[in-house]
């Protein structure tokens, strides 16, 4: 029986710097990709300057997704997917653009998640990877795109951790490095930025091994063969590299950057915001050398529809698949299903109740001394319990609303206490091994004594929590808005 | 640090997207009550406050985000991202402070009187560094070397460079919005 040929099918997204398709024949491991085309529109650069998607912008998108849409007809793919990222994300009038999307072309944007943008990046950076003789037992994927950035981890090919940070080539280019070519200041600035920015980005176990998709890291990578003699076939690239490919780009105009290395202009333009992410990036994960994947979201898209059929995007979405995500427990904040139209005295009671538990859950994870974060996550959700008192003051029984701010506040002292010690401990560590010996011993020396200031800070913290009676806080928050006043307004 | 200002002309029994909108308002008058001093670079605690008060308006935001329209997220994001750059500034303000007392302190002949000195300051918000944290720094019985005092002057000069990175990236973040009328797009969703 002759086996049947694998289906055809599409895959489009729309990114801050391009909008780009696959069309591939898919099966659930493995894609023979038969077209594979890409056009810069740049869509950030109106997002960051104005916080909108401009009038030239989308009419620019919807031509191309309208040329899009008849290739793929042409090799009768279908479905047809349509995603969108950053850009989109951020922009104030996503939701007119997509309409007039959906009404000018007949195509559907799905606007995905920047957690859902990494996973599906990971699968198709990973998939020719994962199926080799010698997959890495444990590795990283990063996705550079024009407005963000996307950073998994995983063990034997199981995300472990996952993070979608908003910055990106295109983005970096628009807010710091406007010149052409960028002056020595700019550079100065973009560099501290992103260094500063990287100094707050928590990864428990960086990857030995690295793979970068994305249009800027195939670019420098051509950059690379080109113009150092690269063996073409290599898809490596190391810290020498970037750094060469930094020099090169901040002496030459974006025009020659184009007209030399066959880059279009666009592109050329944000090519150095583009080497000094990945060049951070590196530094952060302790990495010499990456390896640059031309696959990425699109091959994701079809290879998770492949795998899980109709519902792909909710499965890839659905947070219980990746138990092991540290980063955002702390930074999504509880849904709380309140509605707009609910009395405000009434959501207030089932509010502060639920910021309450959210902050209870954490000192018995605070007193393990197991994992320095854990004092950070208690502190934020100190934060959102006393951003949630202080809205609701005036709906709250003023004696017991004292008490538990009081109360609240003081934990809230005291683990600032302990993490601001311990900020300034891993700001120590971090710089340590880049300086020079003789400032070494300097910085060693403040070290020792920090430890010191932090042990007591910790003990501080921990005669606080241990004293910290949950029931009663409990009982004092319930009480806190009186029942009178959430079903008759008497305040 | 500056007190969070109380929220008048609430109503308990009003729709809750109603009051979480007057209260955004309030906590985005709040941050631009800063604004002056975005071109001081050594109002430390002026631009402390504003950090504050981006965090602020941020939590409420983010408390608030069943309610208030989804355009709102992305403001969520700047607003980190101010904290993130005034935070990182903080952090080298404090840690300058401490160096500049361990470098100045192990030379005064009382430290005694430095560390109470810092204790009032502290106490009327002044001062930078926590006086336990002085107390720990300048105790005369591990007074750092020479080697280590001239690595203290080296990491402090270091630390004095990127202060004034940090602070030229942010303001030069925070005029981006100025030029998009960052204030007027936040009152303008939270009217929607």
């Amino acid at each position: 029986m002759r086996e049947q040929p694998s289906p055809v099918r599409a895959a489009i997204d729309i990114g801050s710097n391009t909008i780009h398709i696959v069309i591939a024949r898919c099966s659930p491991h493995n894609l023979e990709i038969l077209e594979d085309q890409v056009d810069l529109v740049r869509i950030g650069e109106s997002v960051t300057a104005t916080g909108e998607i401009s009038q030239q912008k989308c009419d620019a998108a919807i031509a191309v997704l309208t040329r899009y849409k008849a290739l793929a007809e042409q090799y009768a793919a279908n479905p047809i997917f349509v995603v969108a990222t950053e850009a989109i994300r951020q922009a104030t009038n996503s939701a007119s653009f997509l309409a007039r999307v959906q009404h000018e072309t007949g195509l559907t944007v799905q606007l995905i998640s920047g957690i859902a943008e990494a996973t599906l990046t990971f699968y198709g950076a990973t998939y020719e990877v994962s199926s080799g003789p010698n997959p890495p037992a444990q590795i990283g994927v990063m996705d550079l795109g024009g407005g963000s950035l996307e950073l998994v981890t995983a063990k034997n090919m199981h995300i472990t951790w996952r993070t979608s940070i908003p910055i990106g080539s295109g983005w970096l280019h628009d807010r710091y490095l406007a010149s052409n070519p960028p002056t020595y200041d700019e550079l100065a600035v973009a560099e501290s930025f992103l260094q500063t920015y990287f100094q707050g980005v928590r990864i428990k176990r960086r990857p030995p091994v690295l793979i970068v998709t994305g249009g800027s890291a195939n670019s420098l990578l051509y950059l690379v063969h080109h113009a150092f003699k690269l063996e073409v076939h290599q898809s490596q690239l190391t810290q020498r590299d970037l750094i060469r490919c930094q020099g090169l780009l901040s002496s030459l105009t974006a025009e020659e950057v184009s007209e030399r290395f066959q880059q279009p202009l666009e592109r050329a333009r944000i090519l150095l915001a583009g080497a000094l992410i990945i060049e951070t990036v590196m530094s952060y994960l302790h990495l010499n050398e990456i390896h640059i994947s031309p696959h990425g979201i699109r091959e994701g898209v079809l290879l998770a529809y492949e795998r899980y059929g109709e519902n792909w995007l909710e499965i890839v979405s659905q947070s219980a698949a990746f138990p092991n995500d540290e980063l955002h427990a702390d930074v999504k904040p509880a849904v709380s299903n309140v509605k707009a139209e609910e009395p405000f005295a009434h959501s207030g009671r089932h509010m502060l109740q639920e910021r309450t538990k959210k902050f209870l859950e954490w000192p018995k994870e605070v007193l393990k001394h197991e994992d320095v974060e854990a004092v950070h996550k208690m502190r934020v959700a100190s934060r959102r319990l006393r951003a949630t008192l202080d809205a609701y003051e005036s709906c709250c029984d003023p004696k017991i609303f004292k008490k538990v701010y009081r109360q609240v506040k003081r934990i809230a002292d005291a683990l600032g206490a302990a993490r601001d010690a311990d900020v300034m401990l891993l700001n120590l560590q971090g710089q340590l091994e880049h300086v020079k010996s003789e400032e070494q011993a300097g910085m060693q020396w403040i070290t020792a004594r920090l430890e010191i200031f932090r042990q007591q800070k910790q003990k501080q913290l921990e005669t606080i929590l241990l004293a910290l009676d949950e029931d009663k806080l409990e009982k004092q928050v319930e009480s806190c808005i009186p029942e009178r006043v959430a079903s008759h307004g008497k305040s | 640090m500056a007190k969070a200002k109380p929220i008048t002309g609430l109503d308990p029994q009003a729709p809750t997207g109603k009051n979480a909108r007057i209260i955004a308002k309030v906590r985005l008058e709040e941050l631009y009550s800063w604004d002056a001093y975005v071109d001081n670079p050594y109002y430390i605690q002026e631009l402390h406050n504003l950090r504050i008060a981006a965090k602020r308006l941020r939590y409420t935001l983010e408390v608030f985000e069943d309610v208030l329209p989804e355009a709102c997220k992305p403001i969520v994001k700047e607003l980190e991202q101010i904290q993130e750059e005034l935070g990182a500034l903080h952090d080298s303000d404090v840690m300058i402070a401490l160096l500049r007392l361990c470098l100045g302190g192990q030379d005064s002949p009382i430290p005694e009187q430095l560390h109470s000195d810092v204790k009032t300051q502290r106490e009327k918000g002044k001062s930078l560094v926590a006086p336990e944290l002085v107390a720990v720094v300048l105790d005369p019985a591990v007074a750092p070397s020479a080697g280590e005092r001239y690595g203290l002057e080296q990491f402090l000069q270091r630390q004095e460079q990127l202060r004034e990175k940090q602070y030229t990236s942010f303001r030069q973040h925070w005029y981006t919005l100025q030029a998009r009328d960052f204030r007027r797009e936040i009152l303008d969703i939270l009217d929607t």
